[in-house]
C-alpha cells in the first residue's frame, strides 16, 4: 500500500524546542491533517520562545542531539507580546558563538511556524532531518562526554605511567 | 619592528592621583579609595584599598597597573564597605566595566568618585612587571584601545597624552583567522584551548560582570553545566561564560590575564562584541545604557537565519 | 519517592493503529518512579476518567501522565479529573502521542519507539512538577475612565449602568471632548450636540459616576484589580459645591477677548468661563493666565457678583487618591497642526501651505465650529480674516496623513468622510458657492459611507480633483491653490476664498507621558498599543487597563462607541468575580540568589517586575531584589531565560522540568 520506506543507516536525533501557542499548535495541525514527516523529532513545549535558554540547546547537543530546532510565533504574533523578539536577538547572538566554537550551524535551525502552518512544520522538520542525516552524527559533544581526560593531555611517558598507576 | 611606548606621563599621573586621594580622604569626601600600590616584586603593582589620607602616599600608577579595580565594587566582593562614597582609580577600559555595572543597577554613580587615568597602555600578563612597555610587551587589549582618556570622571589628572603609536591588532586578526577555518578546524582549536582548563574559575572571580550570588554553573538542581574539569564540562562552561558576557563585557581582558592556563578567553568575548556590533549596532562604551543589546529588541532585527 | 501513574490511550484506533500501546505501557512501566502503567481504549471518556481517578486513590499515585492527544485538546479535562481525585492538577501532564506521533507517522516500529520517548520524557518531567496552588487576586470593583470624550462617556455609562462605580477624569473644564465641537455628524447629518449633550447630562446625573473635570492623572500604582490612582484636581478658583451655574460672573467679567480653545480660537470667551453653554459640569473655571485679578491683584468682579460666594481666588491644586480595579484609557486625539514645528520634532510642518499663517487657511475642526449653530458665527460659514462668505472653497485631504516624508505614514481614516460632510454643509449654507476637494483616494468603508460620499459629488455638486496641492499662497484677498489633476493630467489653479485642510488625527499631547504613568506601551506616533492587533483589540498588554477610542488609533464615532462599550464589557467581565483567578504559571524570584541586576525587568513585556526591599527584623535594609507581581505576570518566561543566575523561575516550566526532559532523551 505504502511505498517501501527507505532504510537509512543513520537515524538522527532531532530535538525541537517550540512555543505552545504557534509552533506546537502548528504541529498539532499537521497531525489533525494527517501529514507525514520523519519520526526523528522529539518536541519540547515551552510557553514562549522567550523562555528558551541557550543553555538548553547546548544541553541538547550534549545529550546526543544531532540537530536542534527552535521554533515559535512569527514576529508580531507572540502571545506574550514580545517574547519571540527577545528570543530572536538571543539566538542571533548564540548561534554566532556556537559557530565560532566550531559547531556546524546546519545542525541548528530556527523557524517561525504559526498555528496555521502545519505544512510548514512538516517542511521544516523534514528538511532538518534530511540535512542532518546527510551530515551524519553530531559527534563533537558526544566524544567530549566520553572522554575521560584530565586537564592537560597526558602526553609524557612519566605522566602516562603515573596515570596508569592510579 | 619593536617600538618603545612613551610612558613618561605615569609619574605625573601618579602624583596627581596621590594629591587628589589625599584631598578626598582628608576632607572626608570619600570613605575609601581603591587604587594601585607597589607590590613586593620589582616593578609589580597590586590593588589596594586605603581609608586614610596618610595612606594616599602609597598610591602609584605604572604600566604594571593591570588590574580592573571595578571588580572590587561589585556585590560579589565583600571586602569594601558599601557605605559612603568610594573613590576608585580607573583606566578607560575599567571605566567601561563600571558603566556597565551602573546599567545593571549594581552601582550608583552618585556613590562613586571616579579618578580617571590617562593611560598609554599596560603590560601583557605574559611579561615581567619591570620590563619596558613596548609594542611587544603591551597587553593585547591595549592594542585596540579606544579609551586612552576616560570621560565623565570626577577627576582626571591634567596630563597630555603622548601621540599614540598605531599597533597591529591581535584579537581582530585572530578572530579573522579562526573565522576563516572550517567548523571542524575551529572546534579542534577550541578543544585544544578548553582542554587546558582546570576549572579554577579565576576568570569568573576576576570578572566585574560575574557578580551573581550563585553562578548558574554552580547549580545542581538542575545541573545545567557540568562542573568537573573534563572536556565536556569545560566546553560548556566557556560557552555559557561567553554567552552571559555577550553585550556586557567591555573588554578589560582580566579573564585572560587571570587564567593560569593561558586560554584566550577574551577572544570569545571580543568575538561576541564584534557580532553584537554588527547585528545590533551595540558597543559597550562610556555611557550608561538603559538596556544591553540582549535585553531589548527592535521589530527590524535580523532574522535572515530564521526559516 | 514518586508513584507515577501512566495511562496510555488508544483513542479508539487513532493511536493504537500505528502505536503498540501495550508495548509503550510496558516499556514506560520500567522507568524508575512509575508505579502503574496501563492502557485504555478512551481515556477521555467517563469510564476512562474514572479509571484514572480510581487508580490515583487506590494506588496512591503522586503524579499522572496521560499519553493521548494534544494537551491543547484534553489537558484541562485530565487535570480536572486529577483534581477531583485529590491531586493538585499541575501534577498531571499529557504526552502527545496522537497529533505528534500516531497521526504523522506510518511505520509502527518507529512510531512506537517515538511514543516511548515522548511518554518517557513526560514521566521525567512530571517528577519535577510541583504543587501549584491557584492564584487569586482581589478585585476592587470600581473603575477609572481617563478622558471625557464620547469614548470615555460611553465606557463610563456602560460600566456605571452595570452597577459599578466609575471615576471619570477629564483634563478640560467640561466633558464632551471633540464630539461636542462637531457641527453635524456623518453619514446621517444629525447634530452632534443633540446626540451628545443628553449623554453628558446622563454622566453628570449618574449616581455611580464620580466626575473629576479640570483634573489630570498624577500617578498610577498597583496592578489589575488593585490600582491606586492619584488625581490632580487643578484649581478652578470656583467652588463646585457652591456654584449654581447662573453665569452672572461670566457676563460681568471685563476680560472678554480671550480666544476660546473650544471654538478653535476663532470665538472669544471671558477669563472666568465655561468652554461652551452646554458644559458639564456647568461650573466655570478662572483662566488664571488671563484673569486681571491674578495678573494685577485688582478686579475681583466675579467674586463680587457671585451670589453664593463660590469664587475662590485662593483655591489650590488638590491631590485625590482613588482605589480602582480597572482603568479605561480614552484620551482621544488631537489634530496635526500645520504651524511650524518646534525644533527636534520628527514631524515636519507644511511650509508650502503657509505654516498656518494665512488666516483663511483653516483646519477641519475650525470649519466644524464655523458650521455649528452654536459656534462663533452662529452657523454661518464666514472667513476668519474679514467675515465675508467664501464663494469658492477648497478642501485638501491627507494633510499630514499618509505622508511619510512629513513624518506620518498612517491614514487618519475619518477625513474622507468629514470632508464629504463639509462640502455638503457648505453647499447647504452657501447655495451659490462652489466646493473643490483635492484628494488622493476616497476611503469610505463603513455602513452608508460610500453612498454619503457619492451624494456629496452627485447631489451636492462638490468637485473632486484627484491630485495633491503643491502650493498655496495669498494673492490679494484670495488664496491661490496650485495643484494637479492626475485623472486628466493637467495643472489646476483655483482662486479660493477659503481653504480647509483635512489635517491628520494624532494622539493627544502628553499621551506618552500618561502611558509611562500607566505602564502601557505606545507606538512611535504615541498611539496606545493594544495587547493583540486582532484578538485583543481593546486590552492593553498591562492587565487591567483597556483602551477606547482614538487614543489607540484614528477612529470615527461609531467605532469609538463600539470600542468603548467593548472596553466596558471587559471591565464588567473582570468585575463579575470578587477574586480574579489565574493559572498559576507565573514567574517567581528566589530572593536569596537575586542580585538585582533587573535584566528581568528590562525584558518583561508586562511590566510585572518590581523592586522589593528585604529588611531584617530591626527594619534595616538587607538588600533589594526583583519581585514578580503574580497578578500582572503573563507567564512567558522571558525573564528566566534572560536572568544570568536563573534567580527567577517560571512555575510549570522550571529549568529542572526542562532539563529532566532533555536528559530523558
Amino acid at each position: 500500500m505504502h511505498p517501501e520506506k527507505q532504510k537509512h543507516g543513520f537515524e538522527p536525533k532531532i530535538i525541537a524546542f517550540v512555543c505552545t501557542w504557534c509552533t506546537y499548535a502548528g504541529a498539532d495541525l499537521a497531525g489533525t491533517s494527517r501529514m507525514q514527516y520523519p519520526s526523528n523529532v522529539r518536541v519540547l513545549k515551552f510557553p514562549c520562545t522567550g523562555r528558551i535558554d541557550p543553555v538548553f540547546i547546548l544541553k541538547a547537543f550534549q545529550q546526543g542531539a544531532d540537530g536542534v530546532l527552535v521554533s515559535g510565533c512569527h514576529p508580531g504574533d507572540c502571545h506574550y507580546i514580545a517574547g519571540n523578539f527577545h528570543a530572536r536577538r538571543r539566538f542571533a547572538a548564540f548561534r554566532k558563538l556556537l559557530e565560532f566554537i566550531g559547531v556546524d550551524l546546519h545542525r541548528l535551525q530556527f523557524s517561525w511556524v504559526s498555528a496555521a502552518e502545519g505544512g510548514k512544520w512538516v517542511e521544516v522538520v523534514t528538511d532538518l532531518t534530511e540535512k542532518v542525516r546527510a551530515m551524519g552524527p553530531m559527534n563533537e559533544f558526544k566524544e567530549l562526554a566520553l572522554e575521560e581526560q584530565w586537564s592537560g593531555s597526558i602526553n609524557t611517558p612519566e605522566l602516562k605511567e603515573a596515570y596508569n598507576q592510579i | 619592528m619593536m617600538q618603545v611606548i612613551d610612558t613618561s606621563i605615569h609619574a605625573a599621573v601618579a602624583e596627581a592621583i596621590r594629591r587628589e586621594a589625599q584631598r578626598l580622604l582628608s576632607t572626608g569626601e570619600v570613605s575609601a579609595i581603591v587604587g594601585y600600590a607597589s607590590a613586593r616584586r620589582t616593578g609589580a603593582v597590586q590593588p589596594i584599598v586605603i581609608n586614610d589620607a596618610d595612606s594616599a602616599a602609597q598610591l602609584v600608577f605604572t604600566s604594571a597597573s593591570v588590574n580592573n579595580l571595578a571588580v572590587y565594587l561589585t556585590t560579589a566582593k565583600k571586602e569594601i564597605p558599601k557605605t559612603g562614597k568610594i573613590g576608585i582609580v580607573v583606566k578607560g577600559c575599567d571605566l567601561k566595566a563600571l558603566v556597565g555595572l551602573m546599567g545593571e543597577f549594581q552601582l550608583k554613580r552618585e556613590n562613586l568618585y571616579l579618578i580617571g587615568v590617562p593611560c598609554v597602555g599596560v603590560l601583557a600578563s605574559t611579561v615581567q612587571p619591570a620590563v619596558e612597555l613596548t609594542s611587544e610587551t603591551i597587553a593585547p587589549k591595549c592594542r585596540e584601545c579606544d579609551a586612552h582618556l576616560p570621560t565623565g570622571c570626577d577627576f582626571v589628572p591634567d596630563v597630555a597624552l603622548p601621540p599614540m603609536v598605531p599597533l597591529e591588532t591581535k584579537y581582530a586578526t585572530e578572530i579573522a583567522r579562526l573565522e576563516a577555518l572550517t567548523p571542524a578546524g575551529r572546534w579542534a582549536y577550541w578543544q585544544e584551548q578548553f582542554a587546558k582548563c582546570i576549572k579554577c574559575y579565576a576568570c569568573r572571580q576576576v570578572c566585574p560582570f560575574c557578580f551573581c550570588e550563585q553562578c548558574l554553573c554552580d547549580r545542581n538542581k538542575p545541573q545545567m553545566v557540568e562542573t568537573t574539569p573534563r572536556p565536556s564540562g569545560n566546553t560548556a562552561w566557556h560557552i555559557v561564560r561567553a554567552m552571559h558576557l555577550a553585550g556586557r563585557c567591555a573588554g578589560c581582558a582580566e579573564c585572560e590575564r587571570a587564567c593560569p592556563m593561558d586560554i584566550p578567553l577574551n577572544l570569545l568575548n571580543r568575538k561576541m562584541a564584534k557580532e553584537l556590533k554588527e547585528l545590533f549596532e551595540y558597543e559597550a562604551g562610556l555611557e550608561v545604557n538603559e538596556s544591553g543589546p540582549l535585553a531589548t529588541f527592535t521589530d527590524k532585527d535580523d532574522q535572515s537565519f530564521i526559516k | 519517592m514518586s508513584r507515577i501513574g501512566v495511562f496510555v490511550c488508544h483513542c479508539g484506533e487513532n493511536i493504537s493503529r500505528t502505536i503498540d500501546v501495550e508495548r509503550v505501557a510496558a516499556e514506560v512501566g520500567k522507568l524508575p518512579g512509575v508505579a502503574l502503567a496501563t492502557d485504555y481504549k478512551y481515556m477521555c471518556s467517563d469510564p476512562g476518567q474514572n479509571l484514572l481517578k480510581k487508580a490515583i486513590q487506590e494506588q496512591k499515585l503522586t503524579h499522572v501522565v496521560v499519553a493521548a492527544c494534544s494537551p491543547r485538546m484534553h489537558e484541562k479535562t485530565f487535570r480536572k479529573a486529577v483534581e477531583s481525585a485529590g491531586l493538585n492538577p499541575f501534577l498531571c501532564e499529557m504526552a502527545n502521542i496522537r497529533e505528534h506521533c500516531s497521526w504523522v507517522h506510518e511505520n509502527r516500529e518507529e512510531a512506537t519507539a517515538k511514543a516511548i520517548d515522548i511518554v518517557g520524557m513526560m514521566v521525567e518531567r512530571v517528577k519535577k512538577n510541583r504543587i501549584l496552588p491557584a492564584i487569586t487576586v482581589p478585585v476592587t470593583k470600581r473603575s477609572l475612565v481617563i478622558g471625557g470624550g464620547i469614548a470615555g462617556i460611553q465606557a463610563a455609562l456602560d460600566i456605571a449602568d452595570c452597577g459599578h462605580e466609575v471615576i471619570l477624569v477629564e483634563r478640560e473644564p467640561s466633558i464632551g471632548g471633540h464630539m461636542a465641537q462637531l457641527s453635524e455628524t456623518f453619514p446621517t447629518l444629525d447634530c452632534s450636540q443633540c446626540i451628545m449633550t443628553p449623554k453628558m447630562v446622563d454622566v453628570a446625573n449618574h449616581p455611580m459616576i464620580k466626575l473629576y473635570t479640570y483634573s489630570e492623572i498624577e500617578l498610577v500604582e498597583g496592578y489589575i484589580g488593585n490600582f491606586q490612582v492619584t488625581i490632580k484636581k487643578n484649581a478652578r478658583s470656583v467652588d463646585e459645591n457652591k456654584c449654581t451655574g447662573c453665569g452672572v460672573c461670566m457676563a460681568k467679567c471685563p476680560q472678554k477677548k480671550i480666544p476660546n480653545k473650544f471654538d478653535q480660537n476663532i470665538g472669544m470667551r471671558t477669563a472666568i468661563f465655561v468652554p461652551f453653554p452646554q458644559a458639564v459640569p456647568n461650573t466655570p473655571v478662572i483662566d488664571r493666565d488671563n484673569c486681571t485679578m491674578f495678573k494685577t491683584g485688582k478686579c475681583g468682579v466675579c467674586q463680587k457678583v457671585c451670589g453664593p460666594g463660590a469664587v475662590d481666588f485662593e483655591q489650590q491644586d488638590r491631590l485625590v487618591v482613588e482605589a480602582v480595579g480597572a482603568i479605561v484609557v480614552a484620551t482621544g486625539f488631537d489634530l496635526y497642526s500645520i504651524a511650524e514645528k518646534p525644533k527636534g520634532s520628527p514631524i515636519k510642518g507644511y511650509g508650502e501651505f503657509g505654516h498656518g499663517k494665512i488666516p483663511d487657511v483653516i483646519d477641519g475642526m475650525t470649519f466644524e465650529r464655523l458650521a455649528s449653530a452654536s459656534g462663533p458665527t452662529g452657523g454661518k460659514i464666514l472667513r476668519p480674516s474679514d467675515g465675508r462668505e467664501p464663494k469658492q472653497i477648497v478642501f485638501i485631504q491627507c494633510i499630514g496623513s499618509r505622508a511619510r516624508e512629513k513624518g506620518i505614514s498612517y491614514c487618519s481614516k475619518v477625513c474622507c468622510m468629514y470632508t464629504a460632510k463639509h462640502t455638503m454643509l457648505y453647499h447647504h449654507k452657501v447655495h451659490d458657492g462652489q466646493a473643490y476637494v483635492f484628494f488622493m483616494d476616497a476611503r469610505t468603508p463603513g455602513k452608508s459611507y460610500d453612498e454619503f460620499w457619492r451624494r456629496s459629488i452627485e447631489e451636492e455638486e462638490a468637485v473632486y480633483i484627484r491630485g495633491m496641492v503643491s502650493r498655496l499662497y495669498q494673492k490679494g484677498d484670495k488664496i491661490v491653490v496650485m495643484g494637479s489633476d492626475i485623472a486628466v493630467g493637467v495643472q489646476v489653479e483655483i482662486e479660493a476664498d477659503m481653504v480647509v485642510l483635512a489635517t491628520a488625527v494624532q494622539p493627544q499631547k502628553g499621551a506618552d507621558i500618561l502611558a509611562q504613568k500607566l505602564g502601557i506601551s505606545y507606538d512611535k506616533y504615541h498611539f496606545y498599543s493594544e495587547a493583540h492587533a486582532k484578538l485583543r483589540p481593546v486590552e492593553c498588554a498591562t492587565a487591567g487597563i483597556y483602551l477606547a477610542g482614538a487614543c489607540q488609533g484614528p477612529k470615527d464615532i461609531p467605532e469609538t462607541v463600539s470600542q468603548a462599550s467593548a472596553a466596558a464589557a471587559k471591565v464588567m467581565t473582570l468585575f463579575s468575580k470578587d477574586q480574579l483567578e489565574r493559572e498559576p504559571i507565573v514567574a517567581r524570584v528566589r530572593d536569596a540568589n537575586c542580585v538585582a541586576c533587573f535584566a528581568c525587568k528590562k525584558v518583561c513585556p508586562y511590566g510585572a517586575v518590581e523592586e522589593k526591599e528585604i529588611r531584617d527584623r530591626q527594619g534595616n535594609l538587607v538588600k533589594v531584589v526583583a519581585y514578580v507581581n503574580p497578578g500582572v505576570c503573563g507567564g512567558c518566561g522571558t525573564c528566566q531565560a534572560t536572568c544570568p543566575s536563573k534567580s527567577v523561575e517560571l512555575d510549570g516550566y522550571t529549568d529542572e522540568q526542562i532539563v529532566a526532559m532533555i536528559e530523558a532523551l
